[in-house]
């Protein structure tokens, strides 16, 4: 049996932790420098404020509406969220985070424990714990528990868990759902099905096999069709790949030392980088893994993966490349012969396209760049004029008292929360 | 340039206290029987990382329990809140430390009880939207200056 536990409008939910006063009421979340609204609260969803609404549009199409608007604070939905996989991590055999909100569990060996109730229990701890809701999908497949986490968060009446373990209740919910919302169904897909009548997602896993594959023969969408049938076919690679980047290799013999160990990590660290520049996405979480070798149990064994949260999401090769270092530096142990490591990035998003435009940021403000530190100089030599802008992002975030007043305009998050978890100047005051 | 955030959901480093032991000369020490791990404030005061949150104390309305301004609370959000924990709650747009007072519960409403005379109970009304928020496990001190 699969999971899958998805925290609810996720980014909205980190904020309401610290803002409980926001609870009901209409909330929206920005996308990196404000462009774009990439998360909505159910209120907001009821207004009818559609994702990736830009931020000014909102306050013509609303001009009257109360909705609060946050800009996106990564640490904050990153050390939260990490908070969520900590329980989930205590509460299941195994799990593999998918995304910075979704976490896939398989519960093997569950078999006599009810699992409806193992689920309602669960998002009862992660709210009362964390205080984020999260809405769980529990059924024989990973396309099947995604299309019950759905129902589980549509209708409060499956108390935050929907479990399909019968082939009459699978059909009940094939029936009900729609085929371009079935996980692995892209809108491509989702238009040729419809131009064939197919509607739901009943109508879909109905189609014969022959006619699957005189239509498609895509082996991603045969594999979905035989899912909804209930067979489990979907490899955990595919998941992996979506949404996030992998970059991680077997060392050429085995490495015992910290210097070398972190110039094979920079170049993976700055593969992913570049792959996510490829893509025009930034990410938010960097992870490294660090291993011994496990055919060599005549040595000492160690495994070890972290994770860091971004000020902000980002694809420049010195941050990604930095954090990856942080990372490494808590994870490494003296005394291991190590056979690989590997980067990961995660919470990936589009750039925003305003950000693209700062790349022909004015010559006045290049001037004020070079005086503010020699760090982005070097970096401007070696990188380019890219690199820099993304720099001096982080940079604004490092220095908000003092001359980070120069970015004002390069970077906007003007209504960005504070980070109670991470920063000690930030926790709350109780009065 | 960029600083690390580290995701503290972890608690397992840093803040470690040195057992001290007194060694006598000429006798093995009694103690190394019970050599173990050394002391941490973080895997032993904090027992649940992942629901664990810092307060910092405004103001004075908790001074008489002992919680001065600008303490540090440790609040613990999976603990059960029963009648006399000093608890976190959001009360009028602000999070407020205070004793919980579960006395009136039976008559259809609780009391927020600060430890000063200068402040009044708040009372909350089961028909009102109350949720306590946390609970104080630990309240931290700085006494160097």
């Amino acid at each position: 049996m699969y999971g899958i536990i998805d925290c609810d409008n996720c980014y909205v939910s980190c904020e309401r932790v610290f803002r409980p006063d926001l609870n009901g009421k209409p909330v929206v979340v920005l996308s990196n420098n404000d462009g774009c609204i990439v998360a909505r609260s159910n209120e907001a969803k009821k207004l009818g404020i559609k994702a990736g609404l830009p931020y000014f549009k909102l306050q013509e199409q609303f001009p009257d509406q109360k909705i609060a608007v946050f800009s996106s604070n990564y640490e904050l939905y990153g050390e939260l969220t990490g908070r969520v996989v900590e329980i989930i991590r205590q509460e299941a055999p195994q799990y593999f985070r998918y995304s910075i909100d979704e976490c896939f569990v398989y519960l093997d060996g569950m078999e006599r424990i009810d699992l409806k109730q193992w689920g309602e229990n669960l998002h009862k701890r992660i709210k009362k714990s964390v205080g984020v809701p999260v809405s769980i999908g529990l059924a024989p497949n990973k396309t099947l528990a995604k299309m019950a986490s759905h129902f589980a968060k549509k209708h409060s009446g499956y108390r935050h868990c929907c479990l399909i373990d019968t082939d009459e209740k699978r059909i009940k919910a094939l029936k009900l759902y729609p085929v371009d919302e079935v996980w692995g169904i892209g809108r491509r897909y989702a238009a040729k099905l419809e131009s064939l009548g197919i509607h739901t997602a009943y109508e879909f896993a109905s189609m014969s096999k022959e006619a699957l594959n005189a239509t498609f023969n895509n082996v991603v969408i045969y594999r979905t069709w035989a899912e909804l049938n209930g067979e489990d076919c979907v490899p955990n690679e595919a998941m992996a790949k979506k949404k996030s980047i992998c970059t991680s290799r077997s060392f050429n013999g085995m490495i015992s030392d910290l210097e070398t160990i972190k110039i094979h990590v920079a170049n993976y660290a700055a593969r992913c980088a570049e792959k996510l520049r490829q893509q025009n996405t930034v990410a938010s979480i960097v992870g490294v893994f660090l291993n011994t070798n496990y055919f060599r149990d005549d040595l000492p064994q160690y495994w070890q993966f972290k994770e860091v949260s971004l000020p902000t999401a980002s694809n420049s090769t010195t941050t990604i490349v930095k954090s990856a270092h942080g990372v490494l530096n808590e994870i490494f142990k003296e005394g291991y012969q190590y056979k690989k490591a590997g980067v990961i990035v995660m919470g990936i998003a589009p750039t925003s396209p305003i950000q693209l435009n700062l790349f022909d940021i004015n010559a006045e403000r290049f001037e004020k760049l070079k005086s503010l530190d020699k760090v982005i100089d070097r970096i401007n030599k070696v990188n380019g004029t890219e690199t820099v802008i993304l720099a001096a992002q982080q940079y604004r975030q490092k220095n908000e008292q003092g001359k980070a007043d120069v970015f004002a305009n390069a970077i906007k998050h003007d209504f960005r929360s504070k980070n109670p978890t991470t920063r000690w100047s930030d926790i709350i005051r109780l009065k | 340039m960029s600083k690390i955030h580290i995701i503290p959901s972890e608690f397992i480093k840093e803040l470690e206290l040195q057992l001290a032991y007194s060694i006598k000369a000429g006798f093995p020490s009694p103690a190394e029987d019970y050599q173990h791990e050394t002391l941490d404030f973080n895997r032993d005061l904090i027992k649940h990382p992942e629901a664990t949150f810092y307060g910092r104390v405004d103001g004075d309305s908790m001074i008489d329990a002992g919680i001065n301004d600008g303490d540090i609370a440790i609040i613990d959000r999976s603990a059960e809140a029963s009648d006399g924990d000093v608890i976190v709650a959001f009360v009028n747009n602000e999070f407020t430390i205070k004793f919980l007072d579960l006395t009136h519960k039976s008559e259809g409403y609780i009391e927020l009880r600060p430890a000063n005379k200068k402040y009044h109970p708040i009372r909350i009304n089961d028909s009102d939207d109350f949720e306590v928020w946390g609970v104080v496990v630990w309240t931290i001190r700085n006494w160097k200056k």
